[in-house]
């Protein structure tokens, strides 16, 4: 048996029998790892958009399920898809999800307005891969609030926003920019401007 | 040697990093974040760990010619190991570490403890090994991270140190930085150890 076996191992058969023999434990595992895990990381992640997109309506995130269900509803119109707010029966605004090119990768976000197109209620980032440290920036606090409120419409027609240096007063229709990140500020600024002129078109919004 | 001469050697005297010039290519990635620098150093113990154990199991049956496709199968198992359990059960630095966990498979620290240890030494061995030399890797990670998050953000950990006076480094942000620590810190070392001989 421990002859027949020695011989075996110097086979040339030996070297690809074992590679897909422990090609096949592996990934096996990995197999059943991954279905363990991917209920908890779908939940997860449902649950995270789910309270983003009430975030940008500053609507109550305590119980992101029951809320999202009283307050929100999803609405899919031919190539649109995007989240319509209703709070009292008073409609607040849509909420799209929205993608654009940043320096590394796609920047995916949440863009709420008001029902008449004219300001934009909030922004949430969803997903981006941007430096840490500088355009990964986009994700902090001080850089979306700058976007709350902020008129969108001008003489009935989009505005695309200006980028100023960081510490500088806005005014207007400026944005402040990140320092040294001026790619990944530029690209959700317009990542906003594109999607907002391509949601009021198709929606067919009074500017 | 014992069990600590063992963890010592590659923990330390023989560092991957500092001695050997390996696994630079994430101590420049990482490491303007201390966060960042130290759930990536706790990944990659658990690599070099786990993948040292299991390679230096299968040592004697591992078939020498096709031993690098082996061991590279085995290492990336457990890095998706990782990435999985991260993004199951701590999804916030799974999302803040992006696509850094999967680029532990190129760390060529495991492969070279593989390769230089795993292969010819009994598995708890080269799991004290790994652990060692995974431990070396995040002190200097560590070490790296600290001047930068210092210099570039006025925080540690995230949490502010410096105050509103501080002008931020932008350069200790970015990558070149990290060029620069890493230089200096094998400079120290360097000459440190010529000294003593």
């Amino acid at each position: 048996m421990v002859n027949k076996k020695t011989i075996f191992r110097e086979t040339r058969a030996y070297p690809v029998v074992f590679m897909l023999l422990i090609t096949i434990v592996f990934v096996g595992i990995l197999a059943v790892l991954y279905q363990l895990t991917l209920h908890r990381v779908q939940t997860y992640r449902e649950t995270q958009l789910k309270s983003m997109v009430l975030r940008t309506f500053d609507l109550p995130e305590n119980d992101v399920e029951a809320n999202f269900t009283k307050f929100i509803s999803l609405r899919e119109e031919a190539d649109l898809t995007y989240y319509e707010a209703t709070k009292d029966s008073v409609l607040l605004g849509f909420c799209f999800p929205i993608s654009g090119s940043g320096l590394w990768s796609t920047i995916q976000a949440l863009l709420a307005v008001t029902p008449d197109f004219k300001n934009i209620i909030d922004i949430e980032i969803v997903s981006q891969n941007e430096t840490p440290g500088l355009g990964g920036r986009i994700t902090e606090s001080w850089f979306k609030a700058q976007f709350k409120g902020k008129l969108l419409v001008e003489n009935h027609l989009i505005q695309q926003f200006t980028l100023i240096p960081e510490n500088d007063q806005i005014k207007g229709f400026e944005i402040n920019q990140i320092t040294g990140a001026t790619a990944s500020s530029k690209a959700v600024v317009d990542m906003i401007y594109k999607n907002v002129l391509k949601y009021s078109k198709e929606m067919r919004a009074e500017l | 040697m014992t069990k600590k001469q063992i963890f010592m050697t590659s923990a330390f005297t023989e560092n991957s990093i500092w001695r050997q010039i390996l696994g630079i290519c994430s101590a420049l990635a990482v490491t303007n974040l201390m966060l960042n620098s130290l759930v990536m150093g706790l990944g990659v113990i658990f690599t070099l760990a786990l993948s040292g154990f299991t390679i230096s199991l299968l040592r004697n049956y591992i078939p020498k010619r096709i031993r690098m496709m082996v061991q590279t199968l085995i290492i990336a198992s457990y890095v998706i190991i990782v990435d999985l359990v991260l993004k199951a059960y701590f999804p916030q630095i799974s999302t803040a570490l992006g696509p850094y966990v999967g680029l532990i498979i190129t760390n060529c620290i495991i492969m070279g403890r593989a390769e230089a240890f795993a292969g010819k030494n009994p598995p708890l061995a080269a799991m004290i090994d790994g652990i060692g030399a995974g431990v070396g890797y995040t002190f200097v990670l560590l070490v790296i991270s600290f001047v930068r998050e210092l210099f570039g953000f006025g925080t540690l950990f995230g949490i502010p140190i410096l105050g509103d006076w501080w002008t931020k480094w932008s350069i200790m942000v970015m990558a070149p930085s990290a060029f620069f620590m890493l230089a200096m810190l094998i400079w120290i070392v360097n000459t440190k150890s010529a000294k003593r001989g």
